[in-house]
């Protein structure tokens, strides 16, 4: 539930202000935020044994965990141990569970993928015929879109995820209510998560259509005689891929963090249900590690998808900082 | 990015909008007197009625009651409390943080924008709901910690458009020849900087309330919320879950009530957006 | 890693064989029995719930005795029993019984899963030595175990119920970790996978001493949700759903499907804190506030008038009919705290958040202590936490729990004496625990009985608890499958039969 500023332009979104080698740099330096993020909230209230020791944890105990978090020393070294330690993917012991949180992390990094994924392709599916038929019609067609983007952008997921559970699980038994394992249990889960981004990208795609139908790139087309359909589908549509795909990066991550919520409803079995999970049993090295390891995650799809927008518009990489 | 709308249209949406809101606010405010129950009002033998207009329902509780027979209608009203106080006090939290620094950014450039970027782009890295959990985990529940975890969702958004706008209206000629006389830098930018991004504070001020009252229905969804006691939309729905088979008000209600009021939050920013800032962006 | 191509070829071959399945009749399809969460071991001495976990271990392993519905006790592992002295109980062994890895069970088993109990970490969930006040374990000979106590322990066949019997040798050579994912017992069922956080299976052990049981494959399944678990019943993919409340309970009914309902034994109740406030230390106040709240009406209307409520603090059928009972009674309530000067007080009414109708009982509860002048607020508890403050008996004020599902007398008279592992409320009264204590070594059953229903009546007038109702045990069973549910919330499958 993202929405990232007020009326982005999608050029102006990221500071692209470096060529290839600043951007890994600029990756390194946001991880190194993040990092650092993670580690400081923990000594935000003091003392960070008590949230990092079961509660029925002995004295011997809590002393360990005292020196292997070194909390006897200054902070910027206890900061380092804490970043090798999770450099090494030990983020230590889930009280619930009695395992390694990273294990119990990426055992769950797959199912949130494949939601997301699925979310941000049933988005695109949708989007780009909506935008483009809002587009090449106009008028109340535009509106219309205006309309449904509003309303999808102001619906919250879980109350959206509910409903769809009320309609098409409790009444019309179609689907499970909730779970994962096969097709039927991602449908509910995929289509909710996906609205909000339907709500923007298809905006997205029908003001760059609307550009594009109107350039003299698609004019010339038009007055060489081509159809109508390849026109709009083929020769305008290309020029808006590439504003898409510079949203994607940071759509999947809206559909990351609003994933959390959506798997909660769903029960779905990915890492934001586990984080809910573990703040619900107080159980805060596993809260920890999900946050860093999604942290990470995130900053490397994002840079992922920056190279990308890089590869596809080279006018991307001559910005300076705007 | 916004599809030519006519301007009869937007200013009917932007009308409607603030009409809305206005209920809402009202809602807010005048709960004691609008409510026709208190929202903790327990009564056993009316509980799980449906709405008025169902053969079950009663005119004396016209969208239901819960599990434990409070009325809906009421709840709903006296939960807009919650959902605007903490969404304007969010917003302005945040305002004041995120204008302050992306003026600062925008202005004085260097190392300032440098650390100031820096920070917008590791708040951007993280998924926004994950890191709310995380605070909260450790601040727990509550006014205050809620209001600040949303305000640092969203003084982003004001950081940078603030910080661009800073950076353009600091090469104009105005400023320059302010500073060359030699008014302090603290002057300027109280004097001739902010009152001309102002308008556009105001436009992401409407956008970011509606954004925070989202997150804190989420949130307290979640059950990490303002107060237990206080009926809150976001709690509601997560109550109505457990009965969406037997008593599918519960959970409806309350989520019709936070999409119009979110819906109504962000009509009035297109207006207000459309109406301060022609240009469009 | 799954990706979405997988779950979605998994799905079309899934959807194609249980097409075939349909047609086909399918004895060996397992039937499924749901539970609201995973088990977290299958260590027979670690056993945390009485479901899944309990019904598990139940099917997989053997005791000597074992407990009916009604609270008798029928020989399992042991035929027949006697007390030369008040000290030593000595059991006689059934034989020619084999573990299911072909281990043979002998007296030597039974001694070295005894003194397992008493080892650590085991001690902590394994009540039997502490309870007993046992001294030791020892074969007389192959088929005849001899357990020696400090005392008389009149509860001894209750304690060994679920004193499980493993194979020695499984025991001793294997890591801990593996025994409790992987048991191996010599009960009715076999242990076939545990797939965690999804389900455990089970097949029927042939040459099981008591006939193989007639459910063949049995698996159960752990569905989080409750109105899931309602949906899969009526859908056919699950057969057993314990653990339902009032409220949903009309929607286990459906064409293949009916609701099951006995009157539970888990005594559901509001605990008074002693060591908290200090008016809830005030016995008027405690019986002021059993008076404030009309638990009548609570039944009728939150419990749909299927729970039956509290009339004493032990189970029917050994409660006392002429206690006296806490009526609803707002007046009384008034003059009772006027009387011990305790008005207007905060207090607060915690509950473990895991259980979702616990808020709305709360709630209902807070409601009526703020209509007796009280200051009540409810707080959530997350379940670690719940459980560390029960164990430390630190509560506040007032904490919502249900505890005691069991028939037997001193058991359940032992938990509010004061050094009671389980008396979470603290209570402490002297006088009580020199009754409970005495009767705890009377062999002498009518004296004993006198002095029980002393101490019954001595802690019920003294109000350890608000007092509530018997949790109703509301079973949603398939149609296809015959099985009486029993009153405390085990599922013993292997009682189970498939309707002709």
């Amino acid at each position: 539930m993202e929405q990232k500023e007020a009326r982005p332009s999608f050029l102006k979104k990221r500071s692209k202000r470096l060529l290839f080698p600043g951007r890994f740099l600029h990756a390194l330096a946001v991880l190194f935020g993040v990092s650092l993020a993670t580690f400081l909230v923990a000594h935000a209230t003091g003392d960070p044994v008590d949230l990092l020791v079961s509660p029925s944890a002995t004295l011997a105990v809590r002393a360990q965990m005292r020196s292997t978090l070194g909390l006897d020393r200054p902070l910027m070294e206890q900061y380092l141990l804490f970043l090798s330690h999770a450099l090494h993917g030990d983020f230590g012991q889930s009280f619930i569970y009695h395992q390694s949180v990273t294990t119990l992390v990426l055992a769950r990094l797959g199912p949130t993928l494949i939601l997301a994924g699925s979310a941000f392709a049933i988005a695109l599916a949708v989007s780009l015929p909506l935008g483009v038929l809002a587009a090449a019609r106009g008028g109340w067609a535009a509106g219309a879109l205006q309309l449904f983007s509003m309303l999808g952008l102001a619906i919250p997921s879980f109350w959206l995820g509910l409903m769809l559970v009320l309609l098409f699980a409790v009444n019309l038994r179609l689907l499970p209510v909730d779970g994962y394992g096969t097709f039927s249990h991602l449908i509910l889960p995929a289509l909710t998560l996906s609205l909000q981004s339907i709500a923007r990208l298809s905006r997205l795609v029908a003001s760059g259509m609307r550009g594009a139908l109107q350039s003299d790139y698609v004019r010339t087309a038009r007055a060489k005689g081509l159809l109508e359909g390849r026109v709009v589908w083929v020769h305008a549509l290309r020029n808006v891929l590439v504003p898409v795909v510079t949203m994607a990066g940071l759509e999947l991550g809206d559909l990351l963090s609003s994933a959390v919520v959506v798997e909660v409803v769903f029960a779905w079995p990915g890492i934001g249900r586990l984080a809910v999970t573990a703040l619900g049993e107080r159980d805060f090295p596993l809260l920890q590690g999900t946050v860093f390891i999604a942290g990470f995650g995130f900053v490397m799809i994002n840079a992922g998808a920056d190279a990308l927008c890089a590869r596809l518009d080279p006018r991307l990489n001559v910005r300076t900082r705007a | 990015m916004r599809l030519p709308f006519t301007r009869g249209a937007r200013s009917l949406s932007g009308l409607i909008g603030a009409l809305l809101l206005a209920a809402v606010l009202a809602c807010a405010i005048g709960a004691p007197r609008i409510a026709p129950y208190r929202p903790t009002q327990i009564d056993l033998r009316q509980r799980l009625l449906p709405p008025a207009w169902e053969p079950t329902g009663s005119t004396r509780h016209l969208l239901g009651t819960d599990n434990v027979g409070r009325d809906m209608l009421s709840r709903i009203v006296w939960g807009a409390r919650i959902s605007l106080s903490v969404g304007l006090a969010a917003s302005l939290l945040g305002a004041m943080a995120g204008s302050t620094l992306g003026l600062c950014a925008g202005f004085f450039g260097g190392p300032t924008d440098s650390i100031i970027s820096w920070l917008i782009d590791v708040q951007l890295a993280f998924p926004f709901t994950l890191f709310a959990i995380f605070l909260l985990a450790v601040f727990g529940g509550g006014f205050l910690p809620v209001v600040f975890v949303l305000a640092l969702a969203t003084w982003v958004n004001y950081a940078r458009i603030v910080r661009s706008q800073a950076q353009s209206l600091r090469a104009q000629d105005f400023v320059t020849a302010a500073r060359a006389i030699g008014v302090g830098a603290p002057r300027i930018l109280r004097r001739y900087i902010l009152p001309a991004v102002l308008p556009s504070i105001v436009v992401v001020a409407s956008f970011s309330a509606a954004q925070a009252i989202l997150t804190e229905a989420a949130l307290s969804f979640l059950g990490v919320g303002v107060d237990p006691t206080i009926p809150s939309w976001g709690a509601m729905v997560n109550l109505g879950r457990n009965y969406l088979q037997g008593a599918w008000w519960m959970a409806t209600f309350p989520g019709i009530a936070i999409a119009i009021t979110v819906l109504a939050a962000n009509l009035l920013g297109d207006w207000l957006g459309a109406r301060l800032d022609p240009r469009g962006r | 890693m799954h990706n979405a191509q997988s779950l979605t070829r998994r799905a079309f071959a899934g959807s194609i064989l249980a097409l075939a399945a349909a047609g086909m009749d399918a004895p060996a399809s397992p039937i499924v029995i749901a539970s609201d969460e995973d088990v977290t071991t299958l260590d027979p001495h670690l056993i945390r719930n009485n479901h899944p976990i309990g019904s598990i271990i139940w099917s997989i392993f053997d005791s000597l005795v074992r407990r009916a519905p009604d609270g008798t006790h029928e020989p399992r592992l042991a035929l027949s029993w006697a007390q030369p002295t008040p000290q030593t109980w000595r059991f006689q062994l059934r034989r020619n019984v084999r573990f299911h890895n072909g281990e043979a069970f002998d007296a030597h088993a039974v001694v070295e899963s005894f003194e397992r109990m008493n080892r650590p970490p085991f001690n902590g969930e394994s009540q039997l030595w502490q309870q007993t006040n046992l001294r030791s374990v020892a074969a007389i000979d192959d088929f005849t175990v001899e357990l020696a106590t400090e005392g008389p322990a009149v509860t001894m066949l209750y304690w060994l119920e679920e004193a499980f019997i493993a194979p020695p040798a499984y025991l001793r050579e294997t890591p801990a970790a593996d025994i409790g994912a992987r048991p191996i017992g010599s009960g009715p069922y076999r242990f076939v996978e545990w797939q965690q956080g999804e389900h455990v299976t089970l097949a029927a052990s042939p040459d099981y001493w008591g006939g193989a049981p007639v459910i063949a494959n049995v698996m159960f399944r752990a569905v989080p949700e409750q109105s899931s678990r309602l949906n899969e019943l009526r859908a056919g993919s699950v057969d057993l759903v314990p653990g339902l409340d009032p409220d949903s309970a009309a929607n286990a009914a459906s064409a293949i499907s009916r609701l099951a309902q006995v009157p539970g034994l888990r005594k559901m109740h509001m605990g008074f804190s002693q060591h908290g406030i200090a008016p809830l230390r005030d016995r008027r106040v405690r019986q002021a506030l059993n008076h404030a709240v009309d638990v009548g009406t609570m039944i009728e209307t939150l419990q749909r008038n299927m729970a039956t409520p509290l009339k004493s603090v032990l189970n029917p059928p050994n409660a006392d009919p002429a206690l006296p009972q806490f009526a609803y009674n707002p007046a009384r309530a008034a003059a009772l705290l006027r009387e011990a000067g305790q008005e207007g007080f905060a207090v607060q009414i915690a509950f473990d958040s895991k259980y979702a109708d616990s808020q709305e009982t709360c709630e209902v509860v807070a409601a009526y202590l703020g209509d007796a002048g009280l200051d009540a607020h409810v707080v959530a508890y997350e379940s670690g936490h719940f459980a560390e403050t029960l164990r430390a008996r630190t509560f506040p004020g007032l904490y919502f729990y249900g505890f005691g599902a069991l028939i037997e007398k001193l058991v359940e008279l032992v938990i509010f004496t004061s050094d009671a592992v389980d008396n979470a409320s603290g209570y402490h009264n002297p006088a009580f625990d020199s009754l409970v204590k005495t009767a705890a070594v009377t062999t002498d059953e009518p004296a004993r009985d006198a002095l029980l229903k002393q101490a019954e009546r001595l802690v019920w007038l003294d109000c350890p608890w608000l007092y509530l109702w018997h949790l109703p045990e509301l079973y949603g069973i398939s149609r296809r499958l015959q099985y009486a549910p029993r009153p405390d919330e085990y599922v013993e499958i292997y009682r189970a039969r498939l309707v002709a």
